[in-house]
């Protein structure tokens, strides 16, 4: 994947996600704010590392189990992901 | 070797003179007292360097024979198996898994000077929902640590040198805001922590099972194991070695109970006949010996995967948790109705049973609840069931063959999630396209299978709320269902790798097809009539080896 590649990911992602919490919390998409802990929406630990799984089926990619906890909110997560993806596409670049 | 020479120590139970004999077991047990002259005997064989890797100057290097070490404890007495070194290890692994390399040496050294670590999870509020902890471990206006609560029902709360405490550290929610913290009671101002009186049990009488309050207690700058606020991912990975090795040991508790009954049947005539020609009693004695095969089979695989198969035993472990748990409970049960008034006798020569009886449930499900380890596999189902269950690679066989040489341990492998993938499945799918596999065999192999195929369509399915503590009642028996696949391609799987060599009793297909016809039968299958050749040869077995004085363990000892 190449970092040019991924502005336009970005607004698809925070989409998914906000469907993905949406769909654990039982709330509408609309209700999810990306800057909110997901904790506030009474995601624990164990739906942490099920979004996390999902994550890695949906973007094709293997991640920490433990990234949600890490960065506990929709927005973190997707700054998070872009890192960690434009980093590899550097590193193959430089490669 | 260390598992030999500690049943030479022990000698034979039933001498009644025997310092560690039966009879001395149950006196201690009686008083409530630490068994002491079982404690010397495991001192002379420095038991506890079985917890310290080897690269700390320790013997632990690999999880199945730490298991054969510990059998023959817990065979002889499970409060000295827990009391003693146990709950030492529970404490330790997080330092292993976590721990700096100074921690580390401490720890190290402590155990091998024969010192013990308290395990400091539990409050009474709390059980098993240790992140709803509070312990706190927070820092006052000069920035030291300070504690403050209190830990209950801890084993050696009140002798041990060290202690592994699992405080919050953050008042922020999630799952950052644990630690665990290596505290030396020497350390701790007095005035500071007070001990709790001795908490008094049913079973496991003779572990000093205590607490501690403390109050503003400050604590050394260097007490906090591995990154602060990781706690929580620390005791998922160190869970992983103990729930694997925990119920793998308590399987000397059933050994110990078919030995008594064994005992029992040999001597006793009822209606003019001995109790040992009965078919219903040798259906009891053939049941609960393939169901100690089952856990024996089940629990060596699980060891063999922490080293084989890393990321995939945060499944294993739990899973094996609960299957082997349950089980040895029920076979205890079932061989408590052979003997009669005999089984809650509290003295005589059967008086043992009874407190093996006692001991058994804090065992094997004291540390983590069965219902905690189904709430560990059941969230990892729905992803099995996209993923892996499938079709994937089967794992390297060596998972399979008990005894065969593997790679180290590595605590840093150890993952909180599966991540989709469970190479077990792949090797029952592969076992049902093995050639020259008996027909009653294969039949059963067969409702394991489909088992798994159920499960996959089922698992799918699952609504978000089922995955938590939220789920329906109904919804945890599909990880009590995927447990008994395990067992039986773990079964399965060792008969397969073993059936080459023909000398050995696990080459014979006979205890693999009386294992999958029990595990199809807890999975709700009618596995057909009992084949009574089975019951007649197994439970001749079981008479075999109790009047030979060895083991009733698949791997001999």
């Amino acid at each position: 994947m190449h970092g040019s590649e991924l502005a336009p990911m970005e607004p698809s992602l925070r989409s998914w996600l906000r469907e993905r919490v949406a769909h654990y919390a039982r709330r509408e998409p609309a209700d999810i704010d990306p800057s909110v802990s997901l904790t506030n929406y009474g995601l624990d630990s164990v739906y942490a590392l099920s979004l996390c799984g999902d994550l890695e089926d949906h973007l094709g990619v293997v991640l920490e189990p433990t990234v949600v906890w890490d960065h506990p909110t929709i927005e973190a997560l997707i700054a998070h992901v872009e890192e960690m993806l434009g980093g590899s596409s550097r590193r193959m670049d430089a490669g | 070797m260390i598992a030999t020479e500690l049943e030479r120590r022990f000698g034979d139970p039933w001498d009644s003179g025997n310092p560690t004999g039966h009879a001395a077991v149950l006196a201690a047990d009686e008083r409530g007292e630490t068994f002491a002259a079982g404690e010397q005997v495991l001192d002379a064989v420095g038991l506890n360097a079985e917890f310290v890797p080897v690269d700390l100057g320790g013997r632990l290097a690999r999880l199945d024979h730490l298991i054969q070490v510990m059998r023959p404890v817990f065979r002889r007495d499970p409060a000295l198996g827990l009391g003693y070194g146990v709950s030492s290890l529970i404490a330790a692994v997080n330092v292993w898994a976590a721990g700096d390399a100074s921690q580390r040496r401490r720890v190290a050294d402590l155990l091998l000077a024969g010192g013990r670590v308290a395990a400091g999870y539990h409050e009474l509020a709390h059980g098993n929902d240790f992140a709803g902890n509070d312990l706190s471990a927070l820092p006052g206006p000069d920035g030291v640590l300070r504690l403050n609560g209190r830990k209950e029902v801890i084993a050696n709360a009140g002798r041990a040198e060290a202690m592994v405490l699992f405080a919050r550290t953050s008042s922020e929610p999630g799952s950052r805001s644990h630690s665990q913290l290596l505290a030396e009671r020497a350390d701790l101002p007095a005035g500071a922590f007070r001990d709790l009186p001795r908490f008094p049990t049913s079973g496991m009488r003779g572990v000093q099972l205590g607490g501690l309050e403390f109050r503003d207690c400050p604590v050394p700058a260097d007490t906090v194991l591995g990154v602060p606020g990781h706690g929580v991912e620390t005791a998922l990975r160190s869970f992983q070695i103990t729930r694997t090795v925990l119920p793998a040991m308590a399987t000397g508790i059933l050994e110990a109970g078919l030995d008594v009954t064994a005992r029992f049947v040999d001597a006793r005539m009822l209606y003019g006949r001995s109790l040992a020609d009965m078919p219903h009693i040798r259906s009891i004695l053939a049941d609960a010996f393939v169901d100690l095969l089952i856990c024996e089979c089940l629990a060596t695989v699980t060891a063999r995967s922490v080293h084989l198969l890393p990321d995939e035993t945060s499944l294993y472990a739990s899973a094996s948790k609960y299957f082997i748990a349950t089980l040895l409970t029920d076979a205890v049960y079932e061989l408590s109705r052979v003997l009669g008034a005999q089984f809650y006798l509290r003295d005589g020569e059967y008086g043992i049973f009874q407190k093996h009886l006692r001991d058994l449930p804090p065992a094997s499900f004291g540390h983590s609840a069965r219902a905690t380890c189904l709430g560990t596999v059941l969230p990892q189902l729905p992803r099995l069931a996209r993923k892996a269950w499938r079709g994937g690679d089967a794992p390297p066989s060596e998972v399979y063959r008990p005894g065969g040489p593997l790679p180290p341990l590595s605590f840093d492998r150890l993952t909180l999630s599966s991540g989709g993938r469970d190479s077990h499945s792949a090797a029952l799918t592969a076992a049902l396209d093995a050639p020259d596999v008996p027909a009653d065999l294969r039949r059963h192999l067969l409702v394991a299978a489909n088992e798994l195929g159920t499960l996959g369509l089922e698992c799918a399915a699952l609504a978000p709320r089922d995955l938590t503590v939220d789920a329906r009642p109904e919804v945890l028996e599909l990880p009590a269902r995927y447990a008994a696949v395990l067992a039986a391609t773990a079964c399965v799987n060792v008969w397969l790798h073993s059936r080459d060599r023909s000398e050995d009793f696990l080459a014979d297909p006979q205890w693999v097809t009386a294992a999958l016809r029990r595990i199809a039968g807890r999975l709700g299958r009618d596995p057909g009539p009992r084949p009574r050749h089975h019951d007649e040869a197994l439970a001749a077995d079981v008479l075999a080896r109790h009047r030979r004085g060895g083991g009733f363990g698949l791997f001999g000892l």
